[in-house]
């Protein structure tokens, strides 16, 4: 995958949200059903987790604006990749911004975060078809690329069960890593073991933390792609492509 | 056996490629490849134009306005749903 070296800016950008996450549900899990009770406590973390998103989605769009370039011209780009246009940023913090609200709006819903899920991945595969400021085009290219739902709805679940996967692949990693530091002399492994546990509620929010954060690079090219690959069937852009593809071999 | 496509400009050329915006059949002269599509010279210049051209300033303001109300809302029902869950268990 020629974009996978900005992959690492995208997690960098991405850490501080994610593990603001883990610390706002890990503080919500301390004051249990007392919450109502603590609203300075979690709003001043909710404050800080919203604050942090502004940096993820500076780092997705770089992200996405890659996929796209390396997509186009087989290669990764240089530094093209860090210039994503102003109106192309603004929509898309507008876009993932509604989709955060719509998200939290419709937890109780159970199919709400679905579909908030399923438009924030629209909305930064749809992000650079924005030319132009407004705050209606954005949601009107979503809506437009959500005629299909069958795709994104697939995407959906198919990263769920990735999370899933990857989470298992994370437990296991640390387990195996006391395991082979355990042969060093002077390591403490039943203390480190009895802190990668189930029973540990910091270790699996980190652990989940660190799930969303591994698979975000794939959640996002998978939706460039298929932003693009909706446009190339709208315009025929597929099949010229492929004409191209053609002469060039023979 | 139909004759080979030729360039809208240049009719004694044969055609290399098609403007994805107006179909038209261009010679390599005529042309461009910008961000991987072809394009002929008035459609490229048409799209510059498009991105180059400067957003309203009311729509900035617009979008602005509205993306921290967004936020500052995301920020307030995070912490009232997450409450109103715990308080279920």
């Amino acid at each position: 995958m020629t974009a996978a070296p900005w992959a690492a800016l995208l997690i960098a950008t991405s850490i501080p949200y994610r593990f603001l996450q883990a610390i706002f549900l890990d503080e919500l899990f301390e004051v249990g059903e007392n919450a109502a009770h603590y609203g300075h406590l979690l709003g001043g973390t909710a404050n800080l987790t919203v604050a942090s998103i502004l940096i993820a989605f500076f780092g997705r769009a770089v992200y996405a604006r890659v996929c796209r370039l390396s997509i186009a011209r087989g290669h990764a780009p240089g530094r093209e990749g860090w210039r994503v246009p102003g109106a192309a940023l603004a929509s898309y913090i507008l876009t993932g911004s509604a989709a955060v609200l719509g998200g939290f709006l419709s937890t109780l819903t159970l199919l709400g975060p679905v579909v908030a899920v399923m438009f924030a991945g629209l909305a930064i595969g749809t992000m650079e078809l924005n030319e132009r400021v407004s705050v209606i085009a954005p949601f009107r290219i979503i809506l437009r690329h959500s005629r299909r739902l069958a795709i994104p709805f697939a995407l959906v679940l198919v990263f769920f069960i990735a999370i899933l996967v990857v989470f298992a692949n994370l437990a296991f990693t640390f387990g195996l890593g006391v395991w082979l530091a355990s042969a060093i002399g002077g390591f403490d492994a039943p203390k480190w073991n009895a802190l990668f546990t189930t029973d540990n509620r910091r270790y699996m929010l980190m652990l989940l933390a660190g799930a969303l954060v591994i698979i975000e690079p794939f959640w996002i090219a998978a939706h460039v792609i298929y932003v693009r690959k909706a446009g190339a069937q709208e315009s025929g852009d597929d099949l010229r492509a492929w004409f191209e593809e053609l002469r060039r071999a023979s | 056996m139909s004759s080979p496509a030729r360039c809208a400009t240049h009719a004694e050329r044969p055609a290399y490629a098609r403007c994805m915006a107006c179909s038209a059949m261009l010679c390599q002269e005529c042309a461009t490849q910008w961000e991987g599509i072809w394009h002929c010279a008035s459609c490229l210049a048409k799209k510059r134009g498009n991105v180059v051209a400067r957003s309203p300033f009311l729509a900035w303001i617009g979008v602005i306005l509205f993306s921290l109300t967004f936020l500052y809302l995301g920020a307030r029902v995070m912490v009232w749903t997450s409450a109103l869950i715990a308080s279920w268990f």
